[in-house]
């Protein structure tokens, strides 16, 4: 058991200052693209949302922290692993190389990857988010506790949610950077990362939140912002993680035969 | 007179071969084809959707209207478009060839490097999807705006259009001059810089502080994108000289790029790639 948890450790380590090491300008372009991101954003809310009060049961204050703390956790709620990268390159045959399972190379390099953006990103952000007008701090302490819970059973819908995308990847062959876009662009558009699902028109988002998108980051979100009820989204957000953990595994396997690898 | 006809018949007979090659690409599967489309239709209009669904939302957005706002999406969305149809193939992404020591391939065509460049990655029919949404969404607003569209502003239309896809190559080929100085750091750095264009354009840039708004037009030169020529266009900002502030900025940005760009040359020059080298990356 301690030398399978070195074995992911040191996984874990690698990834966190591979970045560091090989693409530093594009973690550093990365992190500006963000902060420009997050700026607008907030200044968006500011201007539509002026003079017009509580809105769907959110104020200016708690769409405006909705929007940071998205920001700052940015990398967990996306729920993104490598997997569609390994099967883009090839470097997926060498996944099934090494001594480890693959879920778990892939989820321990999900968390490597997070290391940089929460150092040099998300911690500077959210020290100088009272700098920006926003109040970082969740809705009450009970919320951030919710909030953690949420995120947790986000990131495993999000993972999820790429395993299922990686197997249609290999039942679809040539497909794989098409398919990573529609997933990317659904997920963004569709989870309340970007735009709070309640704000959406013409009632959007009350059928939106029933998606497992939305368990991704409108759901934790919410809880944060406390603009939602725990008792009715953590069950949710239960039932999409292992129904879609089953049904990922199950076309995973199904579609493994499938999987070709050519090289970069 | 007759060599420029000449060049402007060499331009048109390379897209011509270009538009052959990419419509065999593209009908060699249909399953393929069908994808493609599909993703790209969805990419397009995810670009834009989130803004336009505000403007839905909250009727507007500050000082603009919802047909407004539904025309600098469209606008937005066919700068992509037509960047994305006409330099395919990594040439908007430059940088990616330069680190990767691809531009070897084009250095030893017996054709001028600018020619190979604007014309290698035409895309009609692989690439012209992005497009065909920013048309559809322009035509859209263009039929809800209260606007006389004369021949004049159509002039206008197109010089600022031109004017903003000029502003995302140079912004991208300025950036991209680095990877001839370190080709494995900065092999990403133009996909970084159109990226940031391309996420950043949709939005309306009226409440940010003045400090930010003077950087997204000059620095980091998002504010051309759409933001900027579409105040113009609409007659929201009036002020003096507003109107040649876009097509100035592009040439001179274009003029800044080709500075870098040659620098980048005449060091790549004396180092070469090592690409072919045994230790070399990528090799």
């Amino acid at each position: 058991m301690i030398s399978l948890l070195h074995k992911y450790g040191k996984t874990i380590a690698i990834v966190a200052t591979q970045s560091l090491n090989d693409a530093i300008w594009g973690l550093i372009g990365d992190f500006a693209l963000r902060l420009f991101h997050v700026a607008i954003l907030l200044s968006l809310w500011r201007t539509v949302m002026a003079g017009q009060g509580v809105v769907a049961g959110m104020s200016l204050e708690a769409v405006l922290t909705y929007t940071m703390v998205a920001a700052i956790f940015a990398d967990q709620l996306s729920g993104r692993t490598r997997i569609d990268d390994d099967l883009w390159s090839g470097n997926i045959a060498n996944r099934f190389l090494r001594p480890m399972g693959i879920y778990g190379q892939m989820l321990a390099e999900m968390v490597g990857g997070w290391i940089p953006g929460l150092l040099f990103f998300a911690l500077p952000l959210l020290l100088i988010a009272p700098l920006l007008g926003v109040d970082p701090l969740p809705a009450t302490w009970t919320a951030g506790l919710w909030f953690l819970l949420s995120l947790a059973l986000g990131v495993a819908v999000g993972t999820a949610l790429d395993l299922f995308f990686a197997a249609c990847m290999v039942f679809l062959e040539h497909s794989v950077y098409a398919l990573q876009r529609i997933r990317t662009t659904l997920t963004v558009l569709l989870s309340g990362r970007l735009v709070p699902l309640a704000l959406l028109p013409w009632g959007l988002g009350d059928y939106l939140e029933w998606l497992p998108f939305a368990s991704l980051a409108s759901a934790p979100l919410r809880l944060y912002t406390g603009t939602g009820d725990p008792q009715d989204l953590i069950p949710l957000q239960v039932t999409w993680a292992v129904v879609l953990w089953v049904s990922a595994h199950a076309l995973w396997c199904h579609n493994r035969e499938r999987l070709v690898s050519h090289g970069g | 007179m007759a060599a420029n006809r000449n060049l402007v018949v060499q331009v048109i007979r390379r897209w011509r071969v270009q538009a052959y090659l990419d419509f065999m690409w593209m009908t060699r599967d249909f399953k393929f084809f069908l994808i493609n489309v599909v993703s790209d239709f969805i990419l397009s209009l995810s670009g834009v959707v989130a803004v336009f669904l505000l403007a839905e939302r909250f009727a507007g957005i500050g000082a603009w209207g919802q047909d407004q706002i539904l025309f600098m999406l469209g606008y937005a969305a066919l700068v992509q478009g037509l960047l994305e149809m006409f330099f395919g193939y990594n040439v908007l992404a430059i940088s990616r060839r330069i680190g990767r020591g691809q531009l070897d391939h084009t250095l030893v065509q017996p054709q001028p490097v600018w020619m190979a460049l604007l014309t290698e990655g035409f895309m009609p029919f692989s690439g012209c999807w992005g497009a065909i949404v920013g048309l559809g969404i322009s035509a859209w607003s263009l039929g809800r705006l209260d606007m006389a569209l004369e021949p004049g502003w159509w002039l206008c239309y197109g010089v600022h259009l031109l004017s903003s896809c000029v502003v995302v190559l140079a912004f991208s080929y300025l950036w991209s001059a680095l990877a001839f100085w370190s080709p494995v750091g900065a092999e990403e750095i133009s996909s970084r810089a159109i990226g940031f264009a391309w996420q950043l354009k949709s939005f309306p840039l009226d409440g940010l502080h003045p400090f930010l708004v003077h950087g997204l037009l000059s620095v980091l030169p998002v504010g051309f994108v759409a933001w900027y020529p579409c105040r113009v266009l609409l007659g929201i900002d009036q002020g003096a000289g507003s109107l040649w502030t876009t097509p100035i900025f592009a040439c001179a940005l274009s003029f800044v790029a080709l500075i870098a760009i040659k620098k980048g040359m005449d060091h790549y020059g004396h180092t070469g790639s090592q690409r072919y080298l045994r230790w070399g990356h990528r090799s």
